[in-house]
Parts: structure tokens; sequence; C-alpha cells
């Protein structure tokens, strides 16, 4: 088993959980202000496209990463307009958005790389890794700390600055008083609307890096539908972690460790279908889980006694 | 007196019409530096919307709205509020699971650097906190302080927005008669500190014990304006309703019979640590009605919903004419002879969707002869619904209207009608009387006293202490989750149970009781 379960897990945990925390971030930040945002795996989907067009034909990983971005924002900004001028609900937003994501980056495919179902090609340029060659010979914080690409350290310090933006700053407080009592903000003269096409964007910017970081930083290719769910996780992390951009990412760690060590047990001949499942399966549980406990909480918290 | 240009608000000809209702046509309000000014009238008389549209909640259709002598167009909540104007709503406007001092600053916060600057804010607040005598926990969060507490935020709040025409939607509903007493207190000083206070209202002893200059709309409609010294109640009552009131019935004595409900040591969750029901246990009798007097969020609610079967009873009994009723689901406890008036009718009382005939069937509709199979019986249904609307006087007499149009009124009586109907052996009323018009008021109370001279039991619970008076035969008075005492309605007045209902016994009532 110690092939499994050894000191290069940890970094492998980190690298799989990455792309859904960005998710998971694309959907905290909307959540906060009481948006359920189920179309970050079309953001994703989308902005994971744009990076790899834009990284191929331009050979710039950073445009790559800006392009992504603007096209998270474009995808963010249809269901904002859709939800709060034209009152569609965000849930169906959310849907048409994911579908139109799908059939969008399969055309693009066709249409601007010549390609249908996977394209991978030496000239993308991927999202660099930091090397830091004084821990090449120290064993253990090399396996740990080397060759982190950009946008895993960039997620984990995003942690820290949307905590920091959503806990400690104006906005935050308001973006949090929009999303728990809207008639309280609208009575202290914040325009609710305005707080709520802001954290759209900001879910596109978010869901932006999640598609870039998914398609130059864990991997170098673009494939139909390569998100595979991980916008969903997202939703799921951030539903476990109660919208506490801390508690997400715990959250998308254990999908992580769940990950790198489903991967590794197929050396030991498990089925690859049934790895591919443990994902899925476990998002239901966690989901399962997470909202046992707040029943729980609830439950005792009310009881008399 | 006063100049005209002394006005620091001027409302005229205002005119402002909803899908539904026209709710203000010509509408007048002034208000002078300094001044207790209420504005009075029944419920859906356009009071708040008046005042919804001053604060930039509501645009006008029409008419003209000054303050400080500037006309004012295009109103918003953030215009009004740099105007100097602060509104209170019946409703607060307080975020749950957001601390006090968040709530106050929201919209106005310092900052230092990037950052909420929370020292700033602390002391800024602590500033009206010691000036005015308004006792808060900045710290506390919102679900954890009481309501009398969430108040006095509501007020700091508009403070320290920087009001000076603070108004105040009907502030009292939610207080005990003696922390009415300790507020009027806090308006008296804040009014000779120069502030301007609007006092939306319709308990008419209250109006007439703080006001300045009283204003009365009736039907959306500007009635009068009148000094203080000018008027009494009963010309106030006279032109809030447009004619003479009774509102109070002679108190029969009926034949009280053996217990129909008994409570034996009930404990039941709750929403919030205060309204957690632990350990309650009292009868009500055959022909008697009894009333549960308490400030709104003691556990009054809760307990209501255990014995309906709508919360479940962690421990004790239940026991409905001898029969245990302990966690039935709503319709076993129907079945055994329990009926219910619940406390939010547009919750739990009627379907709005539906028409008045469908809501007067709502829990029989299974029943003979209104169903013919798995079918409908229309006939019948109809023939029910048009002997209901016309023994209780449901406006408009029409079974086919979908109850969302209906006035509160007109509304609750569909409820009380499907209730008293029901025939039941225990009729629970809660908030019989919120939300609905004086002439509806009248008629409810006498259908619960024709209900408890046919020799049913009456559980009632009212958040307005008068009503509770009125009726009842015994006042439990309910604080903090447990009985503060029972009290016979003989020596029951607004000082002895308005103690109870802040947690103090007087020194001359029984002694414990639970």
């Amino acid at each position: 088993m110690n092939d499994v379960f050894n000191i290069t897990l940890i970094y492998a945990t980190i690298r799989s959980a990455t792309p859904i925390l960005f998710a998971a971030l694309c959907a905290t930040v909307t959540q906060q202000a009481d948006i359920l945002n189920i179309g970050t795996e079309g953001i994703m989907l989308t902005s994971a496209f744009v990076a790899v067009l834009t990284s191929f034909t331009t050979g710039s990983w950073l445009l790559a990463i800006v392009l992504a971005i603007v096209s998270g924002i474009a995808i963010a900004l249809i269901m904002a307009v859709a939800n709060i001028k034209y009152n569609a609900h965000i849930c169906a937003a959310g849907i048409a958005v994911n579908m139109f994501a799908l059939a969008i980056t399969k055309f693009g495919l066709k249409q601007f790389l010549g390609t249908a179902g996977t394209f991978t090609s030496p000239e993308i340029k991927e999202i660099p890794r930091i090397h830091i060659a004084a821990l090449d010979n120290i064993p253990i914080l090399n396996d740990i700390f080397n060759n982190w690409c950009v946008t895993e350290v960039f997620g984990i310090v995003m942690v820290v600055i949307l905590w920091f933006l959503l806990f400690k700053t104006v906005w935050g407080l308001r973006v949090r008083c929009v999303g728990r009592l809207p008639m309280a903000a609208e009575t202290a003269g914040i325009s609710v609307r305005r707080m709520k096409y802001e954290v759209m964007i900001i879910s596109g910017v978010l869901g932006g890096l999640a598609g870039a970081h998914l398609s130059l930083g864990y991997s170098q290719m673009f494939a139909d539908n390569i998100t595979n769910g991980r916008g969903f996780m997202g939703v799921a992390a951030m539903n476990f972690g109660g919208m506490n951009p801390i508690f997400v990412w715990l959250g998308t760690l254990i999908f992580g460790f769940i990950d790198s060590v489903g991967a590794r047990l197929q050396a030991y001949g498990l089925p690859s279908q049934f790895i591919l499942m443990l994902p899925y399966f476990f998002t239901i549980t966690i989901l399962v889980l997470a909202m046992w406990r707040k029943g729980r909480l609830s439950e005792k918290a009310k009881s008399a006694l | 007196m006063a100049a005209k240009d002394d006005f620091i608000v001027e409302m005229s000809d205002i005119d402002k019409s909803f899908p539904a209702v026209h709710a203000v046509d010509g509408g007048q309000f002034t208000l002078r530096k300094g001044e207790i000014h209420s504005l009075i009238g029944e419920n859906g008389a356009g009071k708040s919307t008046m005042m919804k549209m001053l604060y930039g909640l509501y645009r006008p259709d029409g008419g003209v709205i000054k303050i400080n002598g500037k006309v004012m167009e295009n109103l918003t909540p953030s215009i009004s509020i740099s105007e100097g104007i602060g509104m209170v709503h019946q409703e607060f406007m307080l975020v749950n699971d957001l601390t006090v001092l968040e709530n106050v600053i929201l919209g106005f916060e310092p900052k230092k650097g990037v950052k909420i600057d929370f020292e700033e804010s602390r002391s800024k607040i602590n500033h009206y906190v010691e000036t005015y005598h308004m006792d808060i926990q900045p710290d506390k969060r919102i679900d954890q302080i009481s309501v009398g507490e969430a108040q006095r935020v509501e007020i700091i709040k508009t403070l320290y927005r920087g009001a000076n025409v603070l108004i105040l939607d009907e502030p009292t509903a939610v207080l005990t008669p003696q922390e009415c007493t300790k507020f009027f207190e806090i308006l008296q000083e804040l009014r000779n500190d120069g502030k301007s206070i609007v006092f939306i209202s319709h308990k008419l002893n209250e109006v007439m014990d703080i006001s300045d200059r009283i204003t009365v709309m009736r039907n959306g409609k500007y009635i009068a304006t009148v000094n203080k010294e000018d008027t009494n109640t009963t010309q106030l009552a006279k032109m809030m309703v447009g004619r003479e009131v009774f509102l109070s019935i002679e108190k029969e004595k009926g034949n009280i019979g053996a217990p129909i409900l008994e409570l034996k040591d009930i404990w039941t969750s709750g929403e919030k640590e205060l309204s957690k029901i632990r350990g309650v246990s009292f009868d009500v009798c055959a022909g008697e009605i009894v009333g549960i007097a308490g400030v709104d969020g003691n556990g009054q609610s809760e307990l209501i919903e255990a014995i309906a079967g709508l919360r479940k009873v962690e421990k004790g009994q239940v026991i409905l004419d001898g029969q245990d009723i302990t966690n039935y689901t709503p319709l076993q406890a129907r079945q055994a002879g329990l009926t219910h008036i619940p406390e939010d009718r547009n919750l739990r009382g009627l379907n709005r969707a539906l028409s008045i005939e469908e809501n007067l069937v709502a829990w029989r509709f299974e029943e003979k002869p209104y169903a013919k199979g798995i079918n409908r019986n229309k006939k019948e249904i109809r023939k029910f619904a048009e002997r209901l609307i016309e023994k209780f006087d449901i406006r408009p007499a029409d079974p086919t209207v979908i109850t969302q149009s209906l006035s509160g009124g007109n509304a609750q009586k569909i409820v009380v009608a499907r209730e008293v109907d029901a025939d039941g052996k225990l009729l629970i009323a809660s908030q019989p009387s919120r939300g609905v018009d004086i002439g509806a008021i009248e008629s409810i109370r006498k259908i619960l006293n024709t209900v408890k001279k046919e020799g049913k039991g009456i559980l009632l619970v009212s958040a307005d202490l008068e009503e509770v008076l009125a009726l009842s035969d015994r006042i439990v008075v309910m604080y903090e989750g447990k009985i503060m005492g029972i009290v016979d309605s003989e020596d029951a007045t607004t000082d002895n149970v308005g103690l109870l209902m802040l947690g103090e016994r007087p020194d001359d009532e029984e002694k414990e009781v639970s």
C-alpha cells in the first residue's frame, strides 16, 4: 500500500483539488449573495476552451488566462442578466448556460482547431511551474512543495483573499447582507441589483481561472466536456463548507484526496470504471453528510431538552 | 404657530396605486422640527405606504414631497437617508446571523484602508447608547437578542445614519406595557434633542400619550390633522373608522365544564432560545376562553404548533377530551376534535391561489358529500360554501373568487368560518384579529363568544394584550417558554399582566404556578 499512501499523495491531492477549488470559490461568492451558481460548470468549460485556443494561437499563457477570465465573465453575465434583470430562475439560467457551453466548445473545437473530441499540441503554452532549486535535494519538502503550478499557489492565496473580502471589508458585509435579508440592504441605501451583478462578475473571474487552470495547468489539452462535473463538485464543496472559503477549501481537498487515491488504486487492478465513479459517489456522500450535519445541528440547537 | 417654511417634511396630494389597490389617494402630511407626529388609521389605511414613499422605497404616482423645503423627485432610500430621514420598519430590517454592530453600520461603514474600522464604529455607536440611554450589546448576533433590544438597535441604526426624522412603524406592537413606558421616555429625549418623530400606530391611548399632533387616514384618504390638546380617543376612533366603535363586548361567564384540553409538562423545540417550551402545563375547560398573553416570541407560537401537531412534542402529553393526541399529525388532531385558526393566515390558514369555496372545504374535501368517488362534488361544495359565506358575512359573496384579492378581514373570516363550522371540541384562535379592520375584529370577537357559549373550549393567543383581557376567562402569561402566572380575568389588569409578561412577579400575586 506504500505506493498509494506516501508523501507524494499530499501534492497529488492539491493538484487534483485546485480545479475544483476555483469552481467552488466561484460558487461561494455568488452563494453569499443568495445566488445558487450551478452555471459554474459552463463558465469553467467555456473558459477552458478559450484558454487552450488563445494559448495555442498566441503562445502566451498569461494572455490565455486573461481571455479565459473575460469569457468567464461573459458567461456569468448571461446568467446575471437573465436572473437579475429578467427574473429568470437562476437554476434555469444555469442549466441553459451549461448546455450552451457544451455546444459552443464543441463547435469551437471543430471550427477553430479543426478537430473533434480532443485537442492536444506541443504548441499549447502551459501555465509555468515554480521550481525551487534549493529544495531539489531535500527529500520530503521537495516532494511536497517543489514544482507547484503558479495557479495552484494562487488558488490558496485566493481562498485567503476571498475570506478577507467577505468577512473584513465593507463590500463583503454588504454582500452577506444582500444574501440574507435584501430588504435590509435596500433600506440602507445599498443597491441589491448592483451587488448581485458584482458577485456574478467576480464569479466569472473565478470560474475563468478554474477553466484556464484545468486546461493549461492541470492538463495541457482541451477535450469535449473536459470539466466532467468539476463545476458541480465545486458547488457541492461550497455547500459542504457552508459558504466559508476556508471550509470550502477543506471540502475540495477531500475531493482531491479521493481522486488521487482512486487514480493510484488503478494499479491494484480495480476496474477503471469504478475509479471514475468515485468522485461522483463522494460528491453525493459529501452533500448528504453536509446536509445531515446541518439538519442535526439545527435540530439540536432548537431542542428544548 | 410655526410658519409654513418651518416644516422639515411636507407631503401634499400624494397618490399611489398598487396593481390591486389604490393605497393612497390625496395623502397629506407635514412634520415640524422637534415634534412627535402620529399617523393613525386602520390596517390598510395607507399609513405605512405614505411613509415608505417619504423614505424612497415606493415612488408616488402623483403629488409633491418636500424635505427641508426642497422638492424631492425620484427619491431613493439613499437620498432620503442623506436628507436625514430614518425609518424603523414594522418588520425589523436586521440580518439574523450578523452582529448588532455589523447591522448598525451597514451601508455607512467607517473604513481603515480596505478594512472595516470596527473600533471607530463601536465608539460612534456608544455615543448614541450613552446619549439616549439605550442599552445594546454590539457583539451579540441579532438572533441572540430580545425583540425590545432589536428595536433599540433599529433606532440606533437610524441615528447612526444621521437621521433627524425618525419614522417608527407600529413600534409598540412588540413591547410590553412597561417596555412601552421606557420606550416613550427615549422618544421624548429624542424630541427634546430636536429630532422629529413620525409615530405610526393604531393604538389610540399611546397616540394620545406621546403625540404633539395627530394625522388620521382612512382607506388611503387624508381625513384630518389635529393637535393633541384639541381631541380625544373617541373622536380619533370615529375619524379612523368612520363610525362609532364598540369593541368592548359584555363578558359573560359561561358554564365552565370539564377540562377539554389538558397540557401536561410540555417540552418542545423553539425557533429561538427564548421560545423553547420548557415544562408547560395548564387546562382549558369547556365553555371557557383561556388567553395566552406574552410578548411575541416567548414561545406562544411554538406551544400552539405543538398542540396542533405542527411541531414535535419532545416531552409531555397533550390530552384532548380524554384522548391522548400527543404528536398526532394535524389531520389526526383535527379528527380528534381540534380546530385551529393559525397565526399566519397566509402561511397556514389559506391557500391564496385558490377560491373561497376551495378554502372553506379545505380540510374535508375528501369526505362525503364533498367528494364523489375520486371527483369533487362541486354542487355540494358550492352549497356548503354559500351557506358559510352567508352565515359569516364573507365579502364578496361569490364562492369562486380567488382569496388573494380579499382584504385581511374577509380573508380571516374564511379561516374563522371554516374552523368554527368544523364543530370541534377545542378551538385554538391564534392572533385572530391580526391585520384585520375594526369591523371584522368586532365580528370575530362576537363569534368567539358564541363558540364559548356553545360549551367549547377556546385557547386564544394574541399579541394584543387588550384583546386577551377583553375576551379571556383566565389568562396564562408566558415568558421565555414558561408560564409566569395564571390570572383570573377579574384580577387581571394591564399592569399586573404586563409585569408578568416582563418576567417579573408582582408581590401581591400568587407565587409560582407552574
